[in-house]
């Protein structure tokens, strides 16, 4: 698995290494490549966490085209605006 | 069009201010005749003139929408009825067409329909005694539809997706939802990918372009869950999110969807259809994106238990050593017990052996004993024998060991006798041949 991979993703093929670590009698090579499959993953999956800017875009047009958007963080108008 | 009028009725028929000719004959003056049209006119201006615009209360009857969007019903009560119109402007913002019978409550102004001759009443407001008025009859009966469909049913709600990747976000681009939902997001995970669609979110129309907005996010690639969204405002501002059109496409939307229109206490038929409802925008938020913290302890959770499990191999090999080790002693120690139990049984049985040959030996002891005990001359002492000694204690067995005069010892059973000889022995050798000396003497 590549760096694009969703959270999701690794957690769930973590948790089935785990899973395979913790009940399937394994290879002692095969249990060893598992673990670091995990690892990797964890290792991607705390380097998403550790980003900090939210990217925002917003949908434009009808053929799926996107563009990034700003939002301002405060404004004029409140609740009583557009809503 | 102007005034027509026939040359009979030229005379007398009033002008336009009213105001009467002299007559220019004495014959009676032919009645004033007005028009159709003047006497609707003047009719019409004196009601408009007359009465203000007033609520009127009844019970509506044979309410029909025509396809030019004006509205025509008539309000009764056991007495009367009076009928009444409201134009396309008023009519396109009620929520709903009221039903037969139903009580109302209109505003508006009486007038006469002059085309006509009708006398009705021109409505610009319509509201139904009924609570929540024409906006919960509206939002009643299309939640009755929706519920009678299975659209809001709970067994529909689909879980949202724990970790997503993509956020589509359906709302105002320049409201204060945007704003509040981009500020959860940013701070609980800032990983996340937020794709908004912009719409208006309240007015004539509001509900289709929401509509739209939530079937083309749906149709992105990627975005795993949708968030409608919308801050507080009135039934009527919120009233795009209580549209058809919006709960069709929620309904149809391949992804989750989670509502936060509103306040707390607002619920919308947007709520009911969604997957999630939230209370509000940035409930919505938080409900989508998962805290970064929880992330981390779980991400720990999960590192600690790879660890475990890896040691969990290593340990279940030793395991399996120490089971082989184990099984291999106990089966060692199970030959050097039996080896012991055969030695024990063997030792148990030359014991027995043992005791068994020293009871018969003791037998054949004790019976050579008494064998011993009749030969010893003790006994044959005791049957009254004697045996004879010289001084050094030996037997003196023949006739010739007893000389005349010699002193021996006589052993009785139970001593000596000294014993001396004072005649002439005689053996049986001495006496045999004395009797043949004798026989032959005799002879």
């Amino acid at each position: 698995m590549t760096n694009d991979v969703g959270l999701d993703a690794r957690l769930k093929r973590i948790e089935e290494i785990v899973a395979s670590l913790d009940s399937d009698t394994l290879d002692l090579d095969e249990a060893l490549a598992l673990f670091e499959e995990g690892v990797a993953h964890l290792g991607h999956a705390r380097q998403m966490l550790s980003r900090t800017e939210l990217r925002v875009e917003e949908l434009i047009g009808s053929e799926g085209d996107t563009g990034d958007m700003r939002v301002a963080d405060d404004g004029g108008e409140g609740e009583a605006g557009d809503g | 069009m102007t005034d027509h009028v026939p040359d009979l009725f030229t005379d007398g028929v009033p002008s336009r201010g009213g105001v009467d000719r002299p007559a220019e004959t004495d014959r009676p003056p032919p009645p004033r005749v007005w028009t159709v049209r003047q006497v609707n006119r003047a009719s019409r201006l004196l009601l408009e003139e007359s009465l203000p615009r007033l609520w009127v209360g009844g019970e509506v009857t044979n309410f029909r929408r025509q396809r030019s969007g004006h509205c025509y019903f008539t309000l009764k009560d056991e007495a009367a009825q009076l009928r009444c119109v409201m134009f396309r402007r008023e009519a396109s913002r009620l929520p709903a067409d009221p039903g037969e019978g139903m009580k109302l409550r209109v505003f508006g102004g009486l007038t006469l329909y002059e085309a006509r001759g009708v006398f009705q009443l021109i409505v610009s407001k319509l509201e139904t005694e009924r609570e929540g008025g024409m906006w919960k009859l509206a939002f009643d009966r299309l939640r009755a539809r929706l519920d009678a469909e299975g659209l809001t049913d709970p067994g529909r709600k689909r879980r949202l997706p724990a970790f997503p990747a993509t956020v589509g976000i359906v709302t105002s681009p320049t409201g204060a939802a945007l704003r509040d939902i981009v500020a959860v997001i940013a701070r609980r995970a800032p990983w996340l990918r937020v794709l908004v669609r912009g719409t208006r979110v309240q007015g004539v129309g509001a509900g289709d372009e929401i509509a739209a907005a939530v079937s083309a996010l749906a149709e992105v690639r990627g975005v795993d869950v949708i968030i409608v969204a919308r801050g507080g405002g009135s039934i009527e501002d919120l009233w795009g999110f209580n549209e058809e059109a919006v709960a069709r496409a929620v309904a149809l939307s391949p992804v989750p969807v989670v509502s936060g229109v509103g306040h707390e206490t607002d619920v919308t038929i947007c709520d009911l259809v969604a997957d999630l409802r939230a209370a509000t925008p940035s409930a919505a938020a938080e409900t989508v994106a998962p805290d970064r913290q929880w992330v981390g302890k779980r991400l720990d959770g999960l590192s600690r238990r790879l660890g475990r499990g890896l040691a969990g191999q290593v340990r279940s090999r030793r395991w399996w050593l120490d089971q082989l080790g184990d099984s291999l002693f106990r089966r060692g120690r199970r030959r050097v017990q039996a080896s012991r139990d055969r030695m024990d049984a063997a030792g148990l049985r030359m014991a027995a052996a043992a005791r068994s040959r020293i009871r018969r030996e003791a037998g054949r002891l004790s019976e050579a004993a008494a064998a011993l005990d009749a030969l010893s001359p003790l006994s044959t002492l005791a049957r009254g024998y004697s045996v004879p000694l010289d001084h050094d204690g030996r037997l003196l067995r023949r006739a010739e060991d007893f000389p005349r005069g010699r002193g021996f010892r006589l052993r009785v059973v139970d001593g000596y006798v000294p014993c001396a000889v004072t005649g002439r022995p005689l053996s049986a050798a001495i006496r045999a041949a004395e009797q043949t000396t004798g026989d032959d003497r005799d002879q």
